[in-house]
C-alpha cells in the first residue's frame, strides 16, 4: 500500500507543478504593481515597487523561487498590500473562522441528506419521496445569494430588531443569531456562525439528498436487503443496518471529496456575515492583486486535495477488500 | 457583544493606570475632575464607555502615516497618531479659523516673506507606553521627533505614498531625499538645510519659496509624529503595531483583518479638553454638555468594517453600531424631501424620530468628473475639432439625472474642478463659460461642427471605469446619454488596479475617476491639470498649457486674496472651455445616528473626532 | 423522430412521467422567448431605456406616495430646466427632446408650459406641508391632483402606445426607471445563451477526452487524468475570478468587439472547471463499455479503433451526456449569479442577466421594493427547476440504477 501511496505522489508531481505555473502565469497577465500606488505617482515609484515585489525577474526565476520556498515550507513571505503580515499569518488567522463554518456545515450537511436520502430512497416512487425530490430541487434552484439577503433580514434582523426594542437585547439578543460578526471561541458560536451554517446546509442539502439518495436507491435492489426482508427484519433495522452499513463507502467518498473545499469557506456568507474568513481574504486578495496569498493559498488547497484523492482511494481499498490498489 | 467580565477587569486596570497618571501629574488643571481621566471608570462598579463605529470598507492597508492614502488608513491613523496642528472640531474645514494646535503649544508663526516657520511644541505629550521604550513608558515627544517623523516621507524604503506634499517646498528637502536614497544607508541624522531644531520644544523650518499649502500639510495624517525607537524595533511590522501620541492605542491582535479592529484610551493621553466655544446650532444639538472635559471621554472604540451595506444598515438599526452612513437605496426609507430643488430640506421619517434617531449631512470636497485624456489622438488635443467633440460629449450629460437616480439627488452638481464651500467655487455652482449638460441639441450642433454629424464616422470610444459599487449602472447611464447624439462606447469595466494602469500609462482616451480634496484650497484641485503632474502623476488628463501652469505656479505660492481668487476664477475658465473633463459632482453624505452616541458632528475632511464622542443612555 | 422515442424503452418511460412533460413544456416557452430575444426582438440597448418613474412596483400597484411625490417633482424639474434656457429657441429645442418614460411631452406653447409648471408647482409646495402623506387623505387627493398635472404635459399615448407601456411597467421599473420585465425577458436569452455554450461546450470537451483515455488507455489516459487532476485542484474561485479578470482586461478583438465586452470570459471560466465531470463519468462508463463483447467483438473483426469508439462506445454514453448537460447548465446559470455579484459576469452595456438584476437590487430588498429580486429569482427558479426535474426525469428513464 505505501508503495502505491508513493507511486500516487510522485505520479502527481507535474500535476502540482502545472497548477501553480498556470495560476502564477495568469495572475501576471496584468501588471499588478499598479494596485499598490498612491495617488500621485512618478515612475520611479513604479519602478521601485515592481523591483521590490521581484516583479522585474523573469517570470522563470520567479516560479523557480516560489517553488523553492514551496519545497522548504516556508511560508514567510509578506503579504504585498499588508506590510509585516507574513501570508502564513494571514492564510491561518483566516483558516479558523472559515473551518467554524465549513465543518459544522458539512457535518450537518450530511447527516440530515444521508438521512433524508435514505427514508426517500426506502419509499421510493411514493408520495414521501417525490414531496422530498421536490423539496430538495427547490431549495437547489433559488440563489445562494438571495438566501443570505433574505436570510440575515428575517431570521437574524426582524428578532434582533424585536429584541432591541423590547429591552430583551442583553438575554435574547446575545442568544439568537447575530446579525454579522465573529468571535472566536465556542460560547460565541452559536450566536455569530449558526445562521450561516443553516443557510449553507439548505442550499447545500439538494445536492446531497439527491446523490445519497441515489446511493441508497442502489442498495435496495441489493439481494441482502431482499434476504433481509424475506427473513422478516423490521423496516427500520434494513434501513438503518443493512444499508447504511452497506453505503457507507460512496458517502466516505463524498465527503473525503469535499474535505479541501472545506478551506475555501465562502466568499459571499463570509462578506455579509462579515466574518473574517478564507473566502474573504481570497477575494480581498485577488482584488487586491495581492498575489503572494493567492498563490500560497492555491498551492495549498492543490497539496491537500491531491492528498486527500489519494486517501480516498487508500481508504476505499481498507473498506472494501474486492477494491485493489493497482 | 464582548465578554462582560472581561470588559469590567480592563475597566478597572484602565481606572488604575488613569487615576495614578493624574497623581502623578501632579493634579493638573483639570477643569471636570469627576470624568477627567477616567476617574469615574475607577469604580468597579462603573459600566466602561464602548463606542462601536462602522467603516465602510474591508479595513485600513497600512497604520504607518507615510504609507497610508486612502481615507480609512487616515481615519485608523488618526486614533493613534497626531498632527502638530487640527482642524477644530465644531468648525469646518472651510472656515478660515478651522486649523488650530495639537501637539503645538500655539499656532506655528510665520515670518513676513512666508518663508521661515516657528514651532513651539506643547510640553508633556506622551508617546504612547510600550515595549520599544526603556522600562515600556512612553516618553516625551520632542521637537526631533517631529523632524524624524517629516524625514521618513524622503525615505524610499518607506515605500512613501504622499512625497508629493512636501515636493519643492522646504529648503534642501528634495535634494536631501535624492542624496540620501542614493545612498547605501538613509542617514535619518544628516542635516537639511530647512530643518533647524533650537531645542527639544521649539524648531524652525524654511521654505524653499512661500507654499501656502505647507500650514494645512500640517494637519494632514501623513506627517503624523512617530517615535524612532518603535519604528527601529518593529521595522515592517510596524504597520501593525503602531505607536504614537493620539487618544488611543491599537494592539496588535485586537485588529482582525477584514473585520474589526479595537482602540483602547490612552491613559496617558496629554492633557486636551473638549471645546468651550460653541454655534447655537451645536448647542440645540446638545454638543455642549461635556464642554471642558479631559480628553478622550471613552474608554473603548470597537470599529466594524462593513464590505456590503446591507449588514451595516441592520446593525445600525439593531443599534449593533452607533452611527451609520446612509446608503443610497435606504435614503427614501428614512428621509422625506421636502421643497422644490433649490432650496430642498429633508426630513427624519417619524419611526426614526420616534427611536429618538438623529442625523447630520455633510457635504465632501469632491471632484466626481468623467475624464478625457489629452494626448489621445481622437479625443485629446486643442484645435477647435477635437474640443468640440469633448465639449460636445459634456453637452450630452445629464448629471442631474445621475444625481437624482442614484445619489436620491442630495449631491451637489456644479461646474469646474472646485468643490462647494472653497473659494473659487462658481456663484449658485453655476458658471457661465459651462459645457454642462444635457443640451442635446446644441451637443449636436457641437459634434456636427467637429465633423462627426450625429455621430458618423467617430470611432466607438472607449470608457475605463472600476467595477464595485453600482459603477455598471452608472455607466449604462452614461452609455444610454452619449448615444442620444449618435456617440457609442466601448465600456470597460476593469478592476481598481488595470484602471489605475491604463490611466497611469495614458492608454484610457475616457475615463471615470474620482478626487477628494486633500486640504481645503483650490490649489489641491487645479494641481490636478499642472503639466509636469501629467500622468503617472495626479494630472491623468495629462491636460498641457504653459499658460495655465505658470498661474498654478503663482498660486501656489500665494496667500488667499482677492486676486488669487481672481487667477483661480480665470484658471477654471480655462479648463471649462478646453473641457479635459466633464463634470462635476460634489458628494454629500447623510449620516444616522442612534441616541445613545453623543457629540457627533460627522466630518469626512478629518477623521481626529473620535476622541470627542461620548455615550449616554 | 416522435414515433423513434416513443418506441425505445426510456423514451416510453420519460413521455409516461407527467412532471417531465411539464418541465419540457416550460423549457421550450423559455427557449421561444430566448429565440425571440436573439432574433432582435428586446436589444440590449432597449433594455437599458428608461419606459417610466424608477422603482415603481409591478402589477400596477401604487408607489408609496413619498415615491410618487418624488418622480412627480423629477419630471417638472427636467421640464423646468429646459425652460430656463437663455433663448426660446433653445427652450423649444430642449423640451422637443425631452422624454418622460416613453413619452414625449405635449406639443403646446412655451407660455403653457411655464403656466401648467407653476400650477403644478404651486400644488407641490402645498403639498410639502404635509408631514405625512401617506396618512393625510387631503395630501393623497392634492397628490392625486399634482399627477394629473403631471401628465397633461405629456402627450396622450395612442392606443398601442398605451398596450406597450402596459407590458413594460407590468413588473415595476428598477432604479433607473428601466422595465423590470423587459430585463428579466433578455435575461433568459443570456442565461440561455450562457448555461447551453457552456454546458455544450464542457460536455463535449468532457465526452471526447473521457472516451478517449477510457478507450485506448496509456499515455493518453495519463494524460486526460493529468489534465482534469490539474484543473481540478485548482479552487474553482480562483480559477474562475482570475480566468474572468484575465479575459476582461486583454485587448483581443473578436467580431469586432472587444474579448472583454463578449460572454467569452465567462464560458471560458465555466468550461475551464465545468469539463471535469462529464470526462470522469464518461471514461468510466467507457472503460465499462470497452469489455462488453460486441465491442470486444468490433475490434476483433478488424475494425478501426476510432470506428469502434464512434460507433459502439460513444452512442452509449449519450444518456450520460444529456444527464451532465442537463446539471451543467443550471450550474452555469446559477454561477452566473455569483460572478455577476463579483461584477465579473455579464459586462455593462451587454443588456442584462439575472445575475445583474439580483445584484443591482440586493440593497432594494431592505426598502421592501422586491419586484427586481423577485422577477429574476422567479423566473430563474422556474428554469433551472424545470432542468432539475427533466435531467431526474432523464436519469430515471435512461440509468434506472441511478435514482
Amino acid at each position: 500500500m505505501w508503495a502505491y501511496v508513493f507511486r500516487r505522489l510522485i505520479y502527481n508531481i507535474p500535476v502540482y507543478l502545472t497548477i501553480i505555473f498556470v495560476v502564477m502565469a495568469l495572475l501576471r497577465v496584468n501588471d499588478p504593481v499598479y494596485a499598490f500606488l498612491g495617488k500621485n505617482t512618478t515612475q520611479e515609484d513604479i519602478d521601485r515597487r515592481r523591483e521590490e515585489f521581484g516583479l522585474d525577474r523573469p517570470f522563470l526565476t520567479q516560479y523557480g523561487e516560489f517553488l523553492k520556498r514551496l519545497a522548504f515550507f516556508d511560508f514567510s513571505q509578506e503579504s504585498w498590500s499588508r506590510r509585516g503580515r507574513k501570508v502564513s499569518d494571514e492564510i491561518a488567522g483566516a483558516v479558523i473562522p472559515t473551518l467554524s463554518l465549513t465543518i459544522p456545515a458539512l457535518t450537518l450537511t450530511s447527516l440530515i441528506s444521508i438521512f433524508v436520502g435514505m427514508i426517500s430512497a426506502f419509499f421510493r416512487g411514493r408520495n414521501l419521496d417525490r414531496g422530498l425530490v421536490f423539496f430538495a430541487v427547490l431549495g437547489m434552484s433559488i440563489s445562494f445569494l438571495v438566501y443570505i439577503i433574505l436570510g440575515q433580514y428575517f431570521i437574524a434582523y426582524l428578532p434582533q430588531k424585536y429584541f432591541e426594542s423590547h429591552d430583551m437585547k442583553e438575554t435574547w439578543g446575545s442568544v439568537w443569531f447575530a446579525i454579522q460578526g465573529y468571535e472566536p471561541g465556542l460560547q460565541h458560536w452559536f450566536h455569530y456562525i449558526m445562521l450561516p451554517v443553516l443557510i449553507s446546509v439548505i442550499v447545500a442539502m439538494g445536492y446531497d439528498t439527491r446523490f445519497y439518495r441515489a446511493v441508497m436507491v442502489e442498495e435496495t435492489g441489493r439481494d441482502y436487503i431482499v434476504t433481509a426482508r424475506s427473513k422478516g427484519a423490521t423496516q427500520s433495522k434494513i434501513m438503518f443496518v443493512h444499508m447504511l452499513r452497506n453505503a457507507l463507502i460512496p458517502i466516505v467518498t463524498r465527503i473525503m471529496i469535499t474535505l479541501p473545499f472545506l478551506i475555501t469557506g465562502s466568499i459571499l456568507l463570509e462578506m455579509y456575515f462579515n466574518i473574517p474568513g478564507m473566502g474573504k481574504t481570497l477575494i480581498t486578495a485577488i482584488n487586491e492583486k495581492n498575489l503572494p496569498i493567492i498563490e500560497t493559498f492555491t498551492s495549498l488547497f492543490a497539496g491537500l486535495f491531491i492528498l486527500s484523492n489519494i486517501l480516498t482511494d487508500v481508504l476505499y481499498a481498507i473498506v472494501d477488500p474486492r477494491v485493489r490498489l493497482t | 457583544m464582548t465578554n462582560n467580565r472581561f470588559l469590567r477587569s480592563t475597566a478597572l486596570l484602565l481606572g488604575v493606570l488613569a487615576s495614578s497618571l493624574i497623581v502623578g501629574c501632579n493634579g493638573s488643571a483639570d477643569q471636570d475632575p469627576g470624568t477627567g481621566g477616567g476617574t469615574e471608570g475607577g469604580g468597579a462598579s462603573a459600566e466602561e464607555k464602548v463606542l462601536h463605529l462602522p467603516m465602510r470598507t474591508d479595513g485600513p492597508k497600512s497604520l504607518d502615516p507615510v504609507r497610508g492614502s486612502t481615507v480609512y488608513d487616515n481615519r485608523a491613523s488618526s486614533f493613534v497618531y497626531e498632527t502638530l496642528i487640527q482642524y477644530a472640531y465644531f468648525k469646518r474645514p472651510s472656515d478660515a479659523t478651522a486649523l488650530e494646535p495639537l501637539l503645538l503649544a500655539e499656532m506655528p508663526t510665520v515670518s513676513e516673506d512666508g518663508l521661515t516657520y516657528n514651532f513651539k511644541l506643547k510640553p508633556g505629550v506622551f508617546f504612547h507606553d510600550d515595549p520599544c521604550f526603556p522600562d515600556s513608558k512612553g516618553r516625551e515627544m520632542k521637537a526631533e521627533d517631529v523632524i524624524y517623523s517629516w524625514k521618513r516621507m524622503a525615505d524610499n524604503d518607506n515605500d512613501p505614498k504622499s512625497w508629493w506634499l512636501m515636493e519643492n517646498t522646504i529648503a534642501g528637502f528634495d535634494k536631501y531625499r535624492e542624496e540620501q536614497n542614493a545612498a547605501e544607508k538613509f542617514d535619518y541624522d544628516a542635516p537639511v538645510e530647512g530643518m533647524k531644531v533650537i531645542n527639544d520644544y521649539e524648531f524652525e523650518i524654511t521654505l524653499q519659496e512661500p507654499v501656502y499649502r505647507f500650514l494645512y500639510t500640517l494637519a494632514m495624517f501623513q506627517l503624523a509624529v512617530v517615535p524612532r525607537e518603535a519604528v527601529e524595533m518593529y521595522g515592517s511590522k510596524f504597520d501593525l503595531h503602531p505607536v504614537g501620541t493620539g487618544p488611543f492605542t491599537l494592539k496588535e491582535e485586537d485588529w482582525v483583518q477584514g473585520k474589526s479592529m479595537v482602540f483602547n484610551k490612552n491613559p496617558n493621553y496629554h492633557e486636551c479638553y473638549y471645546p468651550t466655544e460653541f454655534t447655537p446650532e451645536d448647542i440645540e444639538k446638545g454638543f455642549d454638555k461635556d464642554q471642558g472635559k479631559r480628553l478622550p471621554l471613552v474608554d473603548q472604540v470597537e470599529v466594524t468594517m462593513f464590505v456590503e451595506d446591507q449588514p451595516m444598515w441592520l446593525s445600525f438599526s439593531a443599534k449593533d453600531v452607533d452611527y451609520t452612513q446612509v446608503p443610497a437605496e435606504n435614503f427614501d426609507d428614512a428621509f422625506t424631501k421636502r421643497g422644490r430643488r433649490s432650496n430642498r430640506t429633508f426630513e427624519l421619517k417619524s419611526d426614526y424620530e420616534s427611536e429618538d434617531i438623529s442625523w447630520a449631512s455633510v457635504p465632501l470636497l469632491d471632484f466626481i468628473f468623467y475624464g478625457f485624456n489629452m494626448d489621445d489622438s481622437l479625443i485629446g488635443g486643442y484645435d477647435e475639432k477635437s474640443k468640440k467633440l469633448r465639449q460636445a460629449l459634456c453637452l450630452a450629460m445629464d448629471w442631474d439625472e445621475r444625481n437624482d437616480r442614484f445619489y436620491n439627488g442630495i449631491n451637489i452638481i456644479y461646474d469646474g474642478p472646485i468643490p462647494p464651500g472653497l473659494a473659487g467655487h462658481p456663484e449658485g455652482h453655476n458658471a457661465p463659460e459651462s459645457y454642462r449638460g444635457p443640451d442635446i441639441p446644441r451637443a449636436k450642433k457641437l459634434l456636427a461642427e467637429a465633423g462627426y454629424p450625429d455621430g458618423e464616422g467617430l470611432p466607438v470610444i472607449e470608457f475605463y471605469t472600476s467595477r464595485g459599487g453600482n459603477n455598471a449602472e452608472q455607466v449604462e447611464m452614461l452609455a444610454r446619454h452619449m448615444e442620444q447624439i449618435g456617440v457609442k462606447l466601448d465600456i470597460k469595466l476593469v478592476d481598481f488596479s488595470t484602471l489605475i494602469e491604463n490611466v497611469n500609462t495614458k492608454k484610457a482616451p475616457f475615463f471615470s475617476f474620482a478626487w477628494s480634496s486633500d486640504y481645503p484650497d483650490a490649489e489641491n484641485n487645479l494641481a490636478l491639470f499642472y503639466g509636469p503632474y501629467e500622468s503617472p502623476g495626479a494630472n491623468h488628463f495629462n491636460y498641457k498649457r504653459d499658460d495655465y501652469d505658470q498661474m498654478y505656479e503663482k498660486i501656489r505660492t500665494m496667500p488667499p486674496s482677492p486676486e488669487r481668487l481672481k487667477i483661480v476664477e480665470s484658471m477654471r475658465s480655462m479648463l471649462l472651455e478646453d473641457a479635459p473633463y466633464a463634470g462635476s459632482m460634489a458628494r454629500t453624505r447623510f449620516y444616522l445616528i442612534n441616541p445613545r452616541l453623543k457629540n457627533f458632528k460627522p466630518s469626512e475632511d478629518f477623521y481626529n473626532w473620535v476622541k470627542y464622542l461620548n455615550v449616554g443612555e | 423522430m416522435m414515433q423513434r422515442i416513443r418506441k425505445t424503452r426510456a423514451g416510453r418511460k420519460l413521455l409516461a412521467n407527467r412532471m417531465a412533460l411539464g418541465a419540457m413544456l416550460i423549457i421550450g416557452v423559455y427557449l421561444a422567448a430566448a429565440i425571440f430575444v436573439m432574433l432582435g426582438g428586446i436589444s440590449p440597448s432597449f433594455c437599458n431605456q428608461p419606459v417610466g418613474p424608477p422603482n415603481i412596483p409591478g402589477f400596477f400597484a401604487e408607489a408609496p406616495a413619498e415615491k410618487r411625490l418624488v418622480n412627480a417633482e423629477n419630471t417638472l424639474a427636467v421640464v423646468d430646466r429646459a425652460l430656463a434656457k437663455s433663448t426660446p429657441e433653445s427652450q423649444q429645442a430642449s423640451l422637443d427632446e425631452i422624454q418622460v418614460g416613453l413619452r414625449k411631452l405635449e406639443k403646446i406653447s412655451l407660455d403653457d408650459f411655464e403656466l401648467k409648471l407653476e400650477k403644478a408647482y404651486a400644488i407641490y409646495d402645498d403639498l410639502s406641508a404635509s408631514p405625512d402623506l401617506e396618512n393625510d387623505e387631503s395630501g393623497l387627493a392634492l397628490l392625486a391632483d399634482l399627477e394629473s398635472e403631471v401628465e397633461s404635459l405629456t402627450a396622450t399615448p395612442t392606443f398601442s402606445q398605451q398596450v406597450m407601456e402596459t407590458i413594460y411597467l407590468s413588473l415595476g421599473t428598477d432604479r433607473q426607471g428601466r422595465s423590470i420585465f423587459i430585463r428579466a425577458v433578455f435575461s433568459i436569452k443570456v442565461a440561455v445563451q450562457i448555461g447551453v455554450v457552456t454546458a455544450m461546450i464542457s460536455v463535449a470537451i468532457g465526452s471526447v477526452l473521457g472516451a478517449l483515455a477510457g478507450f485506448f488507455g496509456g499515455w493518453v489516459d495519463h494524460a486526460v487524468i493529468w489534465l482534469y487532476s490539474t484543473f481540478s485542484s485548482i479552487p474553482n474561485l480562483v480559477l474562475l475570478v482570475v480566468l474572468a479578470y484575465v479575459f476582461s482586461s486583454i485587448n483581443v478583438e473578436i467580431f469586432g468587439k472587444a474579448i472583454g465586452q463578449t460572454l467569452i470570459p465567462v464560458y471560458v471560466a465555466f468550461c475551464c472547471t465545468f469539463w471535469i465531470g462529464p470526462c470522469r463519468v464518461i471514461r468510466g462508463e467507457t472503460l465499462k463499455i470497452k469489455e462488453l463483447e460486441y465491442v470486444q467483438a468490433s475490434t476483433t473483426a478488424g475494425f478501426s479503433p476510432v470506428y469502434t469508439l464512434l460507433r459502439h462506445v460513444l452512442p452509449n454514453t449519450i444518456h450520460l451526456m444529456l444527464i451532465n448537460f442537463s446539471l451543467l447548465l443550471i450550474g452555469a446559470i446559477k454561477s452566473e449569479v455569483i460572478l455577476s455579484f463579483l461584477n465579473l459576469g455579464v459586462q455593462a452595456g451587454a443588456g442584462a442577466s439575472w445575475g445583474i438584476m439580483i445584484r443591482d437590487s440586493r440593497s432594494e430588498v431592505l426598502n421592501s421594493f422586491f419586484w427586481q429580486i423577485g422577477a429574476a429569482t422567479t423566473l430563474m427558479f422556474i428554469f433551472v427547476l424545470a432542468f432539475n426535474i427533466l435531467s431526474d426525469a432523464l436519469q430515471d428513464a435512461f440509468d434506472p440504477k441511478h435514482v
